[in-house]
C-alpha cells in the first residue's frame, strides 16, 4: 500500500500578519511557518494506516527552501520519503496550478490513497484536493472525519453542516480531503527526528516534471488584486483601562441586559 | 452578454435559502453587465421545484432528473452539472459554499480548466470585470480577486447576502445527463445525524465559550466553568478546542456544531474563524475577550476587551458573584 500526503507550509497560526507593500500578499520575511493544520491531520491519518497495516507514506510539498523544514518534520513523524517541488515559478500559483503540479507527481507515484487537508490556513480555498482527484482520475470526498479500509474500497465519513456525518464508499485509488479533528496528531519523537535525517528528500523543478512552460504566476487564472484588514464591526465598543475598570464595565452591561 | 448559471440546492423539501441568495447575486451582476441568469437543478422528482424557481428569479432552468441524484453523490452530480454547463456555456457558475458545493465545484473547475474562487461574501462588476471578495487566513484578512478564464466557477458563503424575493419568467428545459450508474466510483451509504450528547445550547440564555486562547484543557474547569456557574450560563467552545480533544463535539459552536442565538454570548480566547462566527453572530449581545486587538471576533462583538483572559475572566467571575450576593 502506498499513500501520498500533500502538505502545504503556511504562516504560523499565531503569526502577526502584515500586508506587503504591493498589497497582494503578506510580508513573509521573518515570519514563522508551520505545516498547514488540516494537512497535519491528513498526515496523521496516513501514519495510522502505516502503523496498523503497513504502508509506504510519501509526503509532497511545493514551495521555497524553507519548506524543507516542514518535510523534515513530516519525516520525523514517520513518513518514509519526501518530494519537494522547489521552483520560483510556482510562486503566485492558483489552486489549479498547484493541483497540476501535484498531479504530475501523483501520476508517477501511482499511490493507492492520496490524502490532502480540506483547505489551507492561509488561502482557505479548499480546492486543491478535489482538483487533484479530477486531474488524476480518482474519486474523492472532502471534510473527512473517519476513514475505514475495505477490500478494494474506502468507507469515509464526511462532515455536513451542524455536525451531521455522511457515510460514503469510494473505490480505490481515491483521494480524501481531511477535516481537522479527525484524530489527535502525534509529535515527532526524538528517535523519529534522528531517523528522519537519513530519509530522502527528493527535490524537483517544474522542468523535471515537464511543466516548465505551463505553470507560472501568469498562467494562474485567479489573481489576488488586493488584500486588506477586514472592516471592524460598527458596534464593537472596546472597554479599556485597569482590569477592575473593565470588569465593572462588563458587569454593568450584563446587568443592563437583565441577566444579573 | 454572457450567461450566469446558478447551481440550485434543495433542503428539507424546499429550495434552499442559499440558492435564493445566489439569485440575488446573479441578478445584481446580470443587471450591471446585461447577462442572462439561468439555473440548473438536479435530483429526482424535481420538476415542481424547477417550475417554482423559474418564477422566483432563477430564469430558464435546466432540470436533470435521475435516481442517482436523489442524494448527494459527487460523481453523479459532477456529470449532471457538467452536462448543464456544456449546454449553457456560462461565463460564471455560482454554487453555495455548502458540503455539496465545496465538494463538487473545484472538481468541475479542474475538468473545465476554469478559474475557481471559493467562499465569496460578495461579487461585483467593475467595468467589464467581475471582482470577487473573500476571506483569507481564517478571516484575519480580506481579499479582492479577479479571474482570467473563459469560465469562472465560484462558491458563495451562505448568508452573505439577502435572498431574492422578486419574480422572473423562465421555462424549464429537461436535460439528460446520461449518467451511468455502473460507472459511479462513489456510493452514498447514509447520513448520521449529530449527537448532541445532552448539551443543547439552543435553549441557553447565556453562553460562555472558550477557544484556543485557553491554551490547555484544564483551563475550562479552572477558568470557564466558574464563570458559567456564576452566570448560570451554558458552556460552549470553538472548533480548535474540540479538535484538540479538550471538550467533546457537542460543545462546539459553529457551522459544523451548534448554531446558537442566546441573549448573551461571551467569547473568551476565540479569534473568530468564519465557521465559528456563523454559529454565534446572531446572538442578541456578544462580548469578546481576546488578547489580539485584530482578532475577527471583535468584528461581530458588541463589546470587546483586549486583554489577558486569565486576568479578566476570574475577576469577572468574582464581580458577578459579588453582584449576585449584594
Amino acid at each position: 500500500m502506498k499513500i501520498v500526503v500533500c502538505l502545504k507550509q503556511v504562516p504560523h497560526q499565531d503569526a502577526r500578519l502584515e500586508v506587503r507593500p504591493d498589497g497582494t500578499w503578506i510580508q513573509e520575511d521573518n515570519l514563522k511557518f508551520e505545516i498547514n493544520s488540516y494537512d497535519t491531520y491528513a498526515l496523521e491519518e496516513a501514519l495510522r494506516m502505516k502503523d496498523s497495516g503497513g504502508a509506504d507514506v510519501v509526503v509532497i510539498a511545493i514551495g521555497p527552501d524553507r519548506v524543507t523544514q516542514s518535510l523534515r518534520t513530516a519525516l520525523g513523524m514517520g513518513a518514509d520519503r519526501a518530494i519537494h517541488v522547489n521552483d520560483p515559478k510556482t510562486q503566485g500559483s492558483d489552486a489549479l496550478s498547484i493541483a497540476k503540479i501535484l498531479a504530475a507527481i501523483v501520476a508517477a507515484e501511482k499511490p493507492d490513497l492520496v490524502f490532502t487537508g480540506l483547505m489551507s490556513d492561509d488561502g482557505n480555498f479548499a480546492a486543491v484536493g478535489p482538483m487533484l482527484a479530477e486531474l488524476t482520475g480518482m474519486p474523492h470526498t472532502t471534510a473527512v472525519m473517519k476513514v475505514e479500509q475495505k477490500n478494494d474500497a474506502v468507507r469515509a465519513e464526511r462532515e455536513l453542516e451542524g455536525g451531521a456525518l455522511e457515510v460514503v464508499e469510494l473505490t480505490r485509488p481515491c483521494l480524501l480531503a481531511v477535516q481537522t479533528g479527525i484524530n489527535q496528531v502525534r509529535y515527532a519523537s526524538l528517535k523519529g527526528i534522528m531517523a528522519a535525517k537519513k530519509k530522502p528528500i527528493e527535490t524537483k523543478t517544474l522542468a523535471e516534471l515537464g511543466l516548465a512552460d505551463s505553470i507560472s504566476a501568469e498562467t494562474s487564472k485567479v489573481k489576488i488584486e488586493k488584500i486588506y484588514s477586514p472592516p471592524k464591526g460598527e458596534s464593537a465598543e472596546i472597554l479599556s483601562g485597569s482590569t477592575d475598570a473593565v470588569v465593572q464595565g462588563l458587569v454593568a452591561k450584563i446587568k443592563e441586559l437583565g441577566l444579573l | 452578454m454572457g450567461n450566469l448559471l446558478i447551481v440550485v440546492e434543495l433542503q428539507n423539501g424546499k429550495i434552499r435559502e442559499a440558492t435564493l441568495e445566489l439569485v440575488s447575486i446573479a441578478r445584481k451582476l446580470a443587471q450591471a453587465r446585461g447577462d442572462t441568469v439561468k439555473s440548473v437543478l438536479t435530483g429526482q422528482g424535481i420538476d415542481g421545484f424547477a417550475e417554482e424557481l423559474a418564477k422566483r428569479g432563477g430564469g430558464d432552468i435546466y432540470a436533470i432528473n435521475h435516481p442517482t441524484l436523489a442524494c448527494y453523490n459527487v460523481d453523479a452530480h459532477f456529470q449532471a452539472l457538467r452536462a448543464a454547463i456544456d449546454a449553457c456555456s456560462p461565463e460564471l457558475v455560482l454554487f453555495s459554499n455548502t458540503p455539496s458545493g465545496w465538494d463538487v465545484a473545484p472538481r468541475l473547475a479542474a475538468s473545465l480548466d476554469a478559474a475557481f474562487v471559493s467562499d465569496c461574501f460578495n461579487i461585483e462588476v467593475r467595468g467589464e470585470e467581475r471582482v470577487f471578495y473573500r476571506r483569507l487566513f481564517n478571516g484575519k484578512l480580506d481579499a479582492q480577486l479577479t479571474t482570467k478564464a473563459t469560465v469562472t466557477l465560484a462558491t458563495v458563503q451562505p448568508g452573505a447576502t439577502a435572498a431574492w424575493s422578486g419574480t422572473s419568467e423562465g421555462s424549464v428545459h429537461k436535460l439528460d445527463a446520461a449518467i451511468q450508474e455502473g460507472k459511479l466510483r462513489t456510493r452514498f451509504v447514509e447520513v448520521k445525524t449529530a449527537d448532541k450528547g445532552g448539551v443543547d445550547l439552543s435553549k441557553a440564555d447565556v453562553i460562555v465559550s472558550g477557544g484556543r486562547g485557553l491554551g490547555a484543557p484544564e483551563k475550562f474547569s479552572e477558568v470557564m466553568q466558574p464563570l458559567a456557574e456564576a452566570l448560570g450560563a451554558a458552556m460552549g467552545a470553538s472548533r480548535p478546542v474540540v479538535d484538540a480533544g479538550w471538550l467533546p463535539h457537542e460543545y462546539q459552536v459553529g457551522s459544523s456544531g451548534q448554531v446558537v442565538t442566546p441573549k448573551l454570548y461571551i467569547a473568551c480566547g476565540i479569534s473568530g474563524a468564519i465557521q465559528h462566527l456563523v454559529g454565534m453572530k446572531s446572538s442578541n449581545y456578544i462580548i469578546a475577550i481576546n488578547k489580539d486587538a485584530d482578532a475577527p471576533i471583535f468584528e461581530v462583538a458588541n463589546l470587546g476587551v483586549v486583554g489577558d483572559l486569565f486576568e479578566i475572566v476570574p475577576a469577572l467571575t468574582k464581580a458577578i458573584r459579588a453582584a449576585k450576593s449584594a
